[in-house]
């Protein structure tokens, strides 16, 4: 009886836990001729190290506002980090003029939107907002 | 704004031109269409530092003319940085930032940090022209920018020998996906600018020409990089006007000729580890210096910093060290000029290791706030790193406390 209720307490609380934090994807444009990554390869381009793909498109990602709930979510899932930290990165290389952060859309709406209109773009968005327009190359597991 | 560019323009061609540069930037950025092409961002730090001996006096850099004692200054770690960058285009780009802090005249007079133009012809190669900072060791170039990084300031052992900041000259970096890292090269050369003060006097590093580059890998948290560069010298140390002065010696020709620096060219070679993944995070540097003159002392140093993330708490220690090697004693013709000498090597000696240990607390959205102890254990022949020594008194041992806000915006 008692070991019943654990597993359905248990099946429950993952089920929230899934909820809580809907599947986010990394997205590129339809067209760009990128099938999949791995997840250094897409810390690599959101870090901007490596701004081009394997078939020498340039690689554009684009960002959430700091007040997104996924951006907090795509960091911590991707290299563990707080957005503070992924902030203090950015002011190096902003203030040593070495590039500047991608741009920050205000909803994975617009990410959609932007990654379509650019050969190049790649940014991340939930799972259910992924269309025909962009393909999906990662998936954020925890 | 209008009285640094009065300063600006009463100075030497080069500063001209970069004013023009950067004045041209600002203009074009008022006339720039509306939307992302422009954009202008600061950083800050409201430092207050302090130490528990008055014998000497402790300085961020080599750069600083005075710094912290016993009493409680802000002078050291405060900082206020302005930076435009211009997008003309995707490969095309100009940036400007103003700094001001505490400097080798005592004053917090604003200056160009950098002013340069960048083109990337292709994504991953990037070449710059202009007034740049300097990469001589890994993150030498962001040391201002106290909000990226995870200490109060960079440490000491590692870094105060590095008065050097920027260059008039051009940059070239590459990167080459490498499985799935990434490995990257920069080259750099140009003159260097700027002043590092001795005592009342200053020695000139203008115009002093500066080479170097660096190659790093970097794999998801781990990045690796070793680097070298060098500089030779234009001018020669300000001994003569110092010893005057402070010790009332003429500067004898032999004991001069000896110590020269004009003409002679310093080594830099350093290796660094960085590994951040998670909420932890390591740092390992390691550097050599090879001095080309015998006025300043060979050194090794090299420092490990650990960080761990707990909330919005980051706790960190660490520990520095920095040996310089003993030169011989100086066998010139007469007495004086070998006791001379012999002042001016020992002041360029230096035998320590630090014990650091505090806290970054990041309080709120671009805003951090840190609070710092740093046991230095010394020999009291560790003189170079300080301000002011009291040779007497000083017996290389000392804390020093200090505190910070930093911010970018």
């Amino acid at each position: 009886m008692r070991r019943l209720f654990f597993r359905i307490a248990l099946i429950v609380l993952t089920g929230l836990a899934g909820v809580a934090h809907a599947e986010l994807v990394v997205v590129v444009n339809a067209r760009s001729g990128v099938a999949a990554m791995t997840r250094n390869e897409v810390i690599n381009v959101f870090f901007g190290r490596n701004r081009q793909f394997f078939n020498g498109i340039e690689a554009m990602p684009v960002d959430l506002d700091d007040a997104h709930p996924k951006r907090a979510q795509f960091y911590k899932m991707l290299v563990g980090k707080d957005l503070s930290e992924i902030n203090a990165y950015w002011s190096r290389q902003v203030f040593t003029g070495r590039m500047q952060a991608p741009p920050r859309l205000a909803s994975t709406e617009e990410v959609v939107k932007w990654v379509a209109a650019n050969p190049g773009g790649i940014g991340f968005v939930e799972l259910s907002r992924a269309d025909a327009r962009v393909r999906v190359v990662y998936e954020l597991k925890r | 704004m209008s009285g640094l560019g009065n300063r600006i323009c009463r100075r030497g061609g080069w500063q001209r031109l970069v004013l023009l540069l950067s004045s041209g930037l600002f203009c074009a950025a008022a006339l720039a269409a509306p939307g992302d092409s422009f954009t202008l961002q600061g950083f800050g730090t409201l430092g207050a530092v302090r130490t528990t001996s008055d014998h000497v006096e402790f300085v961020r850099d080599l750069s600083q003319a005075r710094g912290a004692t016993d009493a409680w200054t802000g002078k050291t770690d405060s900082a206020l940085g302005l930076q435009a960058n211009w997008q003309v285009n995707p490969q095309w780009q100009a940036v400007a930032q103003v700094l001001s802090r505490y400097r080798f005249d005592r004053t917090f007079h604003p200056e160009l940090a950098w002013a340069f133009v960048k083109f990337e012809p292709s994504p991953n190669l990037s070449l710059r022209a202009g007034r740049l900072g300097t990469e001589f060791f890994m993150l030498a170039d962001s040391r201002w920018v106290g909000y990226s990084f995870l200490t109060v300031r960079p440490p000491g052992d590692y870094f105060w020998h590095l008065p050097f900041y920027s260059i008039h000259g051009a940059d070239a970096s590459l990167a080459v996906p490498l499985g799935e890292g990434v490995m990257r090269g920069k080259v750099f050369y140009g003159q260097s600018r700027g002043n590092i003060p001795l005592a009342d006097e200053q020695w000139d590093i203008r115009r002093s020409p500066m080479l170097g580059g660096y190659l790093e890998y970097q794999l998801g948290g781990l990045q690796l990089r070793g680097s070298y560069a060098n500089i030779r010298f234009r001018n020669d140390l300000p001994l003569a006007p110092v010893l005057a002065k402070e010790n009332n010696i003429a500067l004898p020709a032999a004991a001069a000729q000896y110590l020269k620096t004009r003409d002679t060219r310093t080594h830099y070679y350093s290796l660094g580890l960085v590994y951040d993944k998670g909420p932890f995070q390591a740092q390992l540097m390691l550097n050599h210096i090879d001095q080309g003159t015998r006025a300043l002392s060979d050194s090794n140093a090299g420092y490990l910093l650990l960080g761990y993330r707990i909330g919005k708490v980051t706790p960190f220690v660490g520990y520095s060290r920095v040996r310089s090697s003993e030169r011989p004693k100086p066998s010139l013709g007469d007495p004086l000029s070998n006791l001379v000498a012999a002042y001016v090597i020992e002041d360029s000696h230096s035998d320590q290791k630090t014990i650091f240990a505090g806290a970054r607390w990041d309080v709120a959205r671009n805003v951090a706030l840190k609070a710092q102890w740093d046991g230095i254990r010394g020999d009291s022949s560790s003189l170079f790193p300080y301000r002011r020594d009291d040779r007497a008194r000083w017996d290389g041992r000392m804390d020093v406390f200090s505190v910070s806000l930093d911010f970018v915006f």
